[in-house]
């Protein structure tokens, strides 16, 4: 064993040394490009589901939303859990929120939406829509009469452009006339018009929670959900145990938990596409490592046959394919991780933008990447062997003296 | 030590078969160096390879030390060939990526010895065929002569008890087949190997023990010298 490791190790090195080098850096290249298909398309997915997840962060959950238990509507005393949550160590900030169905109206068109009322001031720390104002301004303090809608409501949105029903151009400073739930009827004046190229956040409309809480009567500081931010990302499930720890009885999410079942949805399709990708190009990589080493192999069929006819093993034979083929598509990992991180590099400073704004950077799986490399090397062992196997049975004779 | 009957060797088959040995027999002892020799296409290359287990037999017996080839497994034939038998191909069978000094040394390395030993039998031998200045050329930059020198430094180097030689000589020079010749001897009578070589050149007659010549695939002659 120890001689046929040493002899294939041999007939390897000499094959490399003196073998064709253009031959070479053709099936290194090719091998590139296998390995960046298997690990490019899942990078860009990667960077799509940051991206998505960033934005349930930056507007419905933060880092972590505590949501009333059971049947409950409403967090009651959602003042006195603020108060505990913001005594957690290692919370940043947190804000209570009353999330409620109303439709809004503007010469005589009608649109269903969500209406959060939260207080302007506290969002600046916890989210982004007070970043996100496109025409107009955001709320005040003392925003009332006020509504902030989102673009794909107003009619502004160019991107989501007549995708969603809307209220045909309405700019800020026009007035609207909202229904809520409850039958209870308001004008506002459009204080500002928010873009977020995201639809929970542009089919979405936002007012003073005093507001609501007038609207639908509440007392005693109800909440429809606290939404909770944190020092350091990555921190969200300990805050969480924090939270729970601090008293908190309602039920308390991390991001990551609540977008869960969305991201689930929402990334199925992708998710599936990602599986099939990868899948795919695993196939199509391994079918293309066994043909070039394949090749490889034919093209020495008459060294198999000598080096048999002379007395070395068949074992070492194959092994010496195996070490050839681990040493093409090691050079090919190589190359690809090369050409991988300048495209990533490259991908980051120019991301790809979706909708016009949605700013897509590939994301940096190292996971995927070993995932990938072992993969590929365990396929150039396969690869490598079955064909020089395959040869190193065939009778000497035919090896040597025929095609 | 072999003992061949009736042997056949039939290439493809029914009508179109090329029958290129008809049944031959023949012993050789230990240490008798034998001239296989006959017109082009007579079958001595087809003999050659039969009797060094590179190739089987259609028909007929073959006992190498008593022991039926036909019965030994592959693993055992690879055995042999590469310690008991070396083997010079008429079309020398070199690998193309090794150096002359590799062609040889791999052999010892495979018998499990170091790559040190390994390189000085390889040197030693290309030595004795005038080649060792040479040792670093892969077979492309050395000439047929030189190939072919290569071919013989490896099936010698590790001194085999059997040494198959099938034209060694078929491109060499007076002087270089000279030397050649008399290394083959030294070998046989030295260390008392067994020698079977093709030839054409009657003059290479002179150095061996016996004759046996075919025709058309069939023995017909075998003429043991006095010397
Ligand atoms: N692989 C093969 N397939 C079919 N016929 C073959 C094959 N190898 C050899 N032959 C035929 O068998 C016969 C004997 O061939 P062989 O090579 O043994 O001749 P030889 O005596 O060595 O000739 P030379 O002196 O030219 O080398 C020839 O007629 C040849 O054409
Ligand atoms: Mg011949």
């Amino acid at each position: 064993m120890i001689n046929d490791i040493r002899v294939g190790a041999l007939i390897a090195y000499c094959s490399v040394k003196r073998g064709n080098k253009k031959t070479l850096m053709f099936i290194v290249f090719v091998l590139s490009l296998i390995f960046m298909n298997l690990v490019f398309l899942p990078s860009m997915i990667g960077g799509m589901t940051v991206l998505f997840t960033g934005m349930m962060q930056d507007y419905p959950y933060g880092d972590v939303v505590i949501e009333p238990t059971g049947d409950n509507t409403y967090i009651n005393n959602a003042d006195n859990v603020l108060q505990k949550v913001r005594a957690v160590e290692g919370v940043r900030a947190a804000t209570k929120r009353l999330d409620v169905g109303a439709s809004i109206e503007h010469k005589q068109k009608v649109v269903g939406v969500t209406v959060t009322g939260l207080l302007p001031t506290e969002e600046y720390e916890i989210s982004r829509y007070p970043y996100i104002i496109t025409e107009g301004d955001f709320l005040g303090e003392l925003s009332r009469d006020e509504i902030i809608i989102g673009a794909a409501i107003a009619g502004t949105s160019p991107v989501f452009g007549e995708i969603y029903d809307n209220l045909g151009e309405v700019r800020a400073g026009s007035l609207v006339d909202v229904t809520y739930s409850n039958g209870v009827k308001r004008t506002y004046k459009v204080k500002g018009i928010m873009e977020g190229t995201f639809e929970l956040v542009d089919l979405n409309a936002l007012v003073h929670y005093k507001e609501i809480e007038e609207v639908y009567g509440l007392e005693e500081s109800k909440a429809t959900s606290v939404v909770v931010r944190v020092d350091k990302q990555g921190t969200e499930e300990q805050i969480q145990d924090k939270i729970r720890e601090a008293g908190v009885n309602e039920q308390v999410f991390t991001w990551a938990d609540k977008s869960e079942s969305l991201i689930r949805q929402a990334m199925q399709s992708l998710g599936a596409i990602d599986v099939m990708s990868k899948f795919v190009s695993l196939i199509v990589g391994a079918a293309l490592v066994l043909i070039i080493i394949y090749i490889n192999v034919l093209n020495r069929k008459k060294e198999i046959g000598i080096l048999k006819a002379v007395g070395i093993t068949p074992g070492s034979i194959v092994l010496s394919y195996a070490f050839l083929s681990m040493f093409y598509v090691s050079l090919g990992i190589f190359a690809g991780l090369v050409l991988y991180f300048a495209l990533m590099l490259y991908f980051q400073a120019n991301p790809v933008v979706f909708y016009e704004t949605m700013e897509i950077r590939p994301q940096i799986d190292p996971v995927l990447l070993i995932q990938s490399i072992v993969t590929m090397l365990t396929l150039s062992v396969i690869a490598g062997t079955l064909p020089a196997w395959s040869v190193s049975k065939e009778s000497i004779l035919k090896a040597i003296w025929s095609r | 030590m072999i003992i061949v009957k009736n042997l056949k060797r039939y290439y493809g088959t029914g009508e179109t078969a090329v029958k290129a040995l008809r049944g031959v027999s023949f012993e050789i002892n230990k240490g008798e160096f034998v001239a296989i020799m006959g017109a082009s296409g007579s079958g001595k290359t087809t003999l050659l390879r039969i009797l060094a287990l590179l190739d089987d037999a259609t028909d007929g017996e073959y006992t190498i030390r008593g022991l039926k080839v036909s019965s030994l497994p592959e693993a055992e034939r690879s055995y042999y060939r590469l310690t008991q038998v070396g083997y010079v191909f008429q079309d020398y069978a070199l690998i193309n990526e090794m150096s002359a000094a590799e062609n040889v040394y791999i052999l010892s390395m495979m018998e499990g010895k170091s790559r040190k030993e390994s390189y000085e039998t390889a040197l030693e031998a290309l030595d004795k065929v005038g080649l060792k200045e040479k040792h670093n050329r892969i077979p492309d930059e050395l000439s047929g002569g030189e190939k072919q020198r290569v071919a013989i430094a490896r099936a010698i180097a590790k001194k085999p008890d059997i040494l198959f030689a099938d034209e060694p000589c078929a491109n060499l020079d007076t002087r270089n087949s000279k030397q050649v010749l008399d290394v083959f001897k030294e070998l046989n009578e030295k260390y008392g190997q067994t020698i079977i070589m093709v030839t054409h050149e009657p003059w290479h007659t002179e150095y061996v023990d016996r004759v046996i010549t075919l025709e058309d695939g069939s023995l017909v002659s075998d003429v043991q010298k006095r010397r």
